[in-house]
């Protein structure tokens, strides 16, 4: 990793240059909340942005992906392959890219998936700092910073830029359309001043001390109980969620019954027919089960496999969530064996 | 042999029957599928007596209506019902609730409840016979119908959706309508319509039924607590919900 810094006003420049041979998918306003979409304008680039409703992973694996067509005759596939062009994903906070490395265990480990790769592939990544908002609990997992999965990161130092250097396309995309210069120490100063600064801004540290102890000594802990009175089993969560991986896969025939498409939709666990198999049994048929299990699966499985939590604490699902059921408050609640 | 299919309607305003012409692109593929031996919208003869499956629209009013289910069961194979009032009594099944003689008599004055001879409060088709698929929503979607249909031609199970109307809502990215100070009855609606109306602008009005993973209880209180006219909220539910409780748990 190397340094550069920036002027401001140089973004535009940036932007438009990256516009050249990518797509350039950024945070744009939508109401008074954001969303990634495609930027034909730099000016539509909302880098102010808090969160947006849907993280990237959207664009990885999409909530509805058509992954082949078939011919039900002899049951041959077509249409099976994934076109990905080039494109740049440019303002991603620290949790979202965060998140994106948690979605690669998953997708790119023991069963390569050739959808959510070619599109990984063709993505560069410009991470942007952010200031922390409420709902915002990054800190309490170390996700509130990225050191790597991204091709350069842009600090905000105001007038300026800090950028880190990730990858070499990054480098060389960066010195291809923007005038940048080498760090001086009072950078290098103000990166730090900002950095710490940051820090502070967190609305409260959340005591992620005891997990996943916690989890295993709480299994049947009355707080499951009464978060199952409230859950909606929307799903809401799960939907918006960075790191929620899940899908379920349905096959649909054409109206001449001739040939079909096979789709991957986004699911949730908490779902009933999630957790339903055969002959009508449901090994989580409860409410309270099913919120238990996002967690346990959260805050314990998957730390179990990759040594880190499967959240990265953007409080997208605080947000999301209807009956206010948020992470924080089940963590603390569990640590504090009850509910405020 | 293709399959005998009839489509008949009960209690409603065809409008379901309606969205089937609207397949257009789509109705000339279905109809070499099928052997459509009648289809009350569109045919001036009576009802065959033999056929395989049945499509109903429309809730049952009349003592009439139930003689001919029982009759369609005992005879089509496969029963489809298609639109919010087969589905859920919908519309036609608030009347049902109060006084049903006195509503009659105010529609169709004096001697009303004579001239509706053999009413029944109005209620879904499967409270009456079972129903082996069903799709749902006022009016239904064509997309939804066409995929029932296919499975019901290929021998498939009925897959209702389970879940409310939210997470798809979240997935196009709408914004709440609960965090804008309005009520969406998305939290209650069984999800399969993609979020239509959200998507459109409008909240959802529940018109495809209660999700069966709905947590009613949690929702009013929920509802409650963000300030909304819980009265109000019970009464839009009431439009296409009167009976589902009943029906869903
Ligand atoms: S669980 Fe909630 S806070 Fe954690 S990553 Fe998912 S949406 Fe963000
Ligand atoms: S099991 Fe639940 S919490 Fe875990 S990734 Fe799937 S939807 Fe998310
Ligand atoms: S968003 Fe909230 S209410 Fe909906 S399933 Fe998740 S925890 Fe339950
Ligand atoms: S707008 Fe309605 S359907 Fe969408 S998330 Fe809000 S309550 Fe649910």
């Amino acid at each position: 990793m190397f340094f550069r810094v920036m002027e401001s006003s140089r973004l535009p420049d940036l932007v438009r240059g990256f516009a050249q041979d990518h797509e350039v998918i950024g945070p744009v306003a939508k109401d008074d909340r954001f969303v990634f979409a495609t930027i034909d304008d730099p000016a539509e680039l909302r880098l102010d942005y808090d969160t947006t409703l849907l993280p990237p992973k959207k664009l990885f694996f999409p909530a509805e992906d058509q992954l082949m067509r078939f011919r039900v005759a002899d049951n041959e596939v077509l249409d099976d392959e994934v076109f990905a062009a080039p494109r740049v994903l440019f303002g991603v906070h620290p949790c979202d890219i965060n998140a994106l490395l948690l979605m690669d265990n998953i997708f790119l480990k023991d069963y390569v998936d050739p959808y959510y790769k070619a599109r990984r592939d063709a993505t560069l990544i410009v991470g942007i700092s952010c200031v922390p908002s409420e709902e915002c609990f990054c800190n309490a997992w170390g996700t509130d910073e990225a050191h790597w999965g991204f091709d350069i990161f842009l600090t905000d130092l105001g007038d300026r830029y800090f950028i880190s250097v990730r990858s070499v396309k990054g480098a060389e995309l960066l010195d291809d359309f923007v005038e940048t210069r080498e760090i001086t120490d009072a950078d290098t100063a103000d990166f730090q001043r900002v950095t710490a600064e940051r820090k502070e801004m967190f609305a409260e540290d959340l005591d992620t001390s005891q997990l996943p102890l916690l989890l295993d000594a709480k299994f049947d802990s009355p707080v499951w109980d009464a978060l199952g009175e409230r859950c909606l089993s929307c799903g809401a969560c799960s939907m918006v969620c960075p790191t929620c991986y899940c899908f379920d896969v349905r096959d649909d025939l054409a109206p001449d019954q001739k040939t079909g498409t096979r789709s991957r939709l986004w699911d949730s666990c908490q779902f009933s027919e999630f957790s339903a198999v055969a002959h009508g049994q449901n090994f989580r048929d409860s409410r309270a089960s099913r919120v238990k299990y996002r967690y346990y699966h959260k805050q314990w499985g998957y730390l179990s496999k990759f040594e880190r939590v499967l959240c990265v604490g953007c409080g997208r699902c605080a947000r999301a969530c209807a009956a206010n059921i948020t992470p924080r408050e089940v963590v603390s609640a569990l640590a504090k064996g009850g509910f405020e | 042999m293709a399959p005998r299919v009839v489509v008949m309607g009960l209690a409603s305003d065809f409008g379901c029957q309606v969205q089937m012409t609207n397949i257009e692109d789509d109705l000339l593929d279905v109809l070499g599928l099928i052997d459509l031996s009648y289809w009350q919208l569109a045919s001036s003869g009576h009802m065959p007596a033999e056929y395989d499956v049945a499509i109903i629209e429309g809730a049952v009013t009349t003592t009439e209506h139930v003689e001919l289910l029982k009759r369609v069961r005992a005879t089509a194979g496969v029963v489809m019902v298609i639109g919010a009032c087969a589905v859920t009594g919908g519309i036609p099944a608030m009347a049902g609730q109060g006084d049903l003689e006195e509503r009659y008599g105010c529609v169709y004055g004096a001697d009303g409840a004579e001239v509706a001879c053999g009413r029944v409060s109005p209620a879904p088709v499967k409270s009456v016979i079972d129903v082996d698929y069903e799709v749902p929503g006022c009016p239904m979607d064509t997309t939804e119908f066409l995929r029932v249909l296919s499975r019901a031609l290929q021998g498939l199970a009925n897959r209702v959706p389970e879940e409310p109307m939210c997470a798809i809502c979240k997935t196009k990215e709408n914004i709440c309508f609960l965090d804008k100070g309005e009520i969406c009855l998305g939290l209650f609606t069984r999800t399969g319509c993609g979020a239509r109306c959200v998507t459109l602008g409008r909240p959802c009005t529940g018109c495809r039924g209660l999700a069966k993973d709905a947590n009613v209880e949690s929702a009013m209180k929920i509802l409650a607590a963000k300030g909304f006219d819980v009265d109000e909220v019970a009464e839009r539910l009431a439009v296409f919900n009167t009976l589902e409780e009943a029906f869903c748990r």
